[in-house]
Formats: C-alpha cells, sequence, structure tokens
C-alpha cells in the first residue's frame, strides 16, 4: 500500500487518524500501543502487532511521517465460527510526525514474536539552534 | 524566519501526554501492573468441526513467558510481560503497551478432551487447541416389551424402569 493519496493531516507527538484510503472494500484497522523512549542515539519506538509476519510489515517514510502498516492474515478458515470475541483482527495502522533531528537514512527496524522496534537515530549535526530576534 | 514552530508547541502536548501515561500506571498499579480498561490478553474463541480454538494477543511474549494449566475443567493462562527491559521509567516519552504478571482462566465446554490440549505460539498470537471429544453417536434407548401387560408404553425416549 504505497499510494500516495493519504491523509494530510497532522497531529500531536504525532498520529494521524487511521484511515484506510483508496482501498477497495472499507477496513477494519487497529491503532497498535506503542512505546517511544530516548537513547544516547536518538528514539526508539515499539509496536505491539500481534500476528504481522515480516513480509507482511510496510514501513513508509514520506516527508516527516513514518506509518507502518501491518497486515494480519486470518487466523482460523473462514468456516470457523466465532463463539467469543475480546479482540478484532484486522490490520495494524498508524502514522507518527518525525521531528526533523532524525537521521531518516538510518532507521532501522525489527520485527520479532508479533513486536516492532523501530530505531530512529538523531542526525549527529543536531545542535542548539539560535533563533534571531528581530527588531522593528 | 518563523519563530515559532509547530513542533515546539506539540512538546508541550507529548509532555502532558507522558505525565498522564505516568500517572495513569500508578493509579492502576493496583491491577497487576496491567492497565484496566480491557483483560489482558485479549482473547476469541472459535469453534471448528473437530475443537475449540482459543487466540490470544501475546505480543513479545515468548514460549518460556507462558504458562498454561488444566484442571477441574478449567484453563489457566498466565504469565508475565515486561517490555521496558533495562530503560529508565524516565526515559519514556510514551508508554502505551501493556506489562506486567497478567492471568486468565477459561472454563472448558464439557465436550473438549482435556489431555488433548496443545499450543502453539506464532508471531505473538497463541493458538490453544482444545479438541473436541468424539461425538456420541445418538444413543439408542432400547424398548422392552413384556408380553404380560396388555398396555404397551408408547413413548421411547424414556428410561425403562426395570421391575
Amino acid at each position: 500500500m504505497s499510494n500516495g493519496d493519504r491523509p494530510q493531516s497532522e497531529s500531536a507527538a504525532a498520529e494521524v487518524p487511521a484511515r484506510g484510503t483508496g482501498e477497495a472494500p472499507p477496513r477494519w484497522f487497529c491503532s497498535p500501543p506503542i512505546d517511544i523512549f530516548d537513547t544516547e542515539e536518538g528514539l526508539v519506538l515499539r509496536a505491539d502487532l500481534p500476528g504481522v509476519t515480516d513480509d507482511q510489515l510496510e514501513l513508509q517514510i514520506e516527508d516527516n511521517r513514518l506509518t507502518l502498516l501491518g497486515k494480519v492474515a486470518p487466523p482460523v478458515a473462514e468456516e470457523a465460527q466465532m463463539i467469543y470475541q475480546e479482540y478484532r483482527v484486522g490490520d495494524f495502522l498508524r502514522s507518527f510526525i518525525l521531528s526533523d533531528d532524525i537521521d531518516h537514512d538510518r532507521i532501522t527496524a525489527k520485527l520479532s514474536d508479533g513486536v516492532l522496534e523501530v530505531t530512529l537515530p538523531r542526525a549527529a549535526t543536531t545542535k542548539p539552534r539560535r533563533i534571531q530576534i528581530r527588531t522593528e | 524566519m518563523p519563530v515559532f514552530r509547530w513542533g515546539n508547541a506539540l512538546d508541550a502536548i507529548r509532555d502532558l501526554e507522558r505525565e498522564m501515561d505516568r500517572w495513569l500506571r500508578s493509579v492502576n498499579f493496583t491491577v497487576e501492573g496491567i492497565r484496566a480498561g480491557r483483560a489482558y490478553p485479549p482473547v476469541n474463541i472459535y469453534e471448528l468441526d473437530d475443537e475449540f480454538l482459543l487466540t490470544a494477543e501475546l505480543p513479545g511474549a515468548r514460549k518460556e513467558d507462558i504458562e498454561l494449566t488444566v484442571s477441574g475443567g478449567a484453563v489457566t493462562l498466565r504469565g508475565s510481560r515486561s517490555n521496558q527491559g533495562d530503560v529508565p521509567e524516565e526515559r519514556f516519552r510514551r508508554s502505551e503497551r501493556p506489562r506486567g504478571v497478567w492471568e486468565r482462566t477459561f472454563t472448558l465446554p464439557a465436550r473438549v478432551l482435556e489431555d488433548g490440549l496443545d499450543a502453539e505460539l506464532m508471531n505473538g498470537v497463541l493458538r490453544l487447541h482444545l479438541p473436541k471429544a468424539p461425538t456420541q453417536q445418538p444413543r439408542r434407548i432400547p424398548v422392552v416389551e413384556r408380553s404380560e401387560s396388555p398396555a404397551k408404553p408408547e413413548t421411547t425416549g424414556q428410561e425403562e424402569q426395570s421391575q
């Protein structure tokens, strides 16, 4: 799913409402829970994506937006009847706005046991920036 | 040159979120370390021809993190989840993934072969197979005819009373 017609929104630290655009049937997306923590080198993001395999995971960076999409295969054959349900089986989708100091080219990711870990290194050249004050 | 950047304004929101996360975590500490709201792990149960299948979302879990026991017609799943590792608490900007000790118990349907339970863990999803006992053939209840009594019992279905 690398189509360019993504919703052009925004938001805090920084999520974009999960939405499937351009896909034929309306799909159900789960927003996976995440942890983000600081390290010496940058940030690490971990997301719970149970049921997702490497080949079914897409990580995409477009401008400053990191989007993760994990597809989940149905756990059972269709004729199986669900008799009790606590969670919905669906694909995982979540987007984040990366801050400018992340070095996009050095972002790496790995997936194991249904947990995605994305390493977001800070660019080496991040220095304190001086903001000029203009006087009229 | 812009003096304000949105990024800066949003940092405040992030700080607030972090505080909220921390606060929520301390509040829910009584619930065995897992945030309240929904049971962990979430479970679905399916019925197939020859078995029931229980699936549970356990991302990050390894085989050795999970303990399954069966007794008295109930199956218990328990384990613990630590996804913090050695990362100090104050380094977390977001902490949404559940952590802590968990336990869930399910009563087995009567038709399950307790000895045949079998579980597999793949990509953070546990699948517990609960094989059904071989279907019992409809049992025929014999009707005995007694030559002495003139009135024959009309109904089958009832158990024969001897004497």
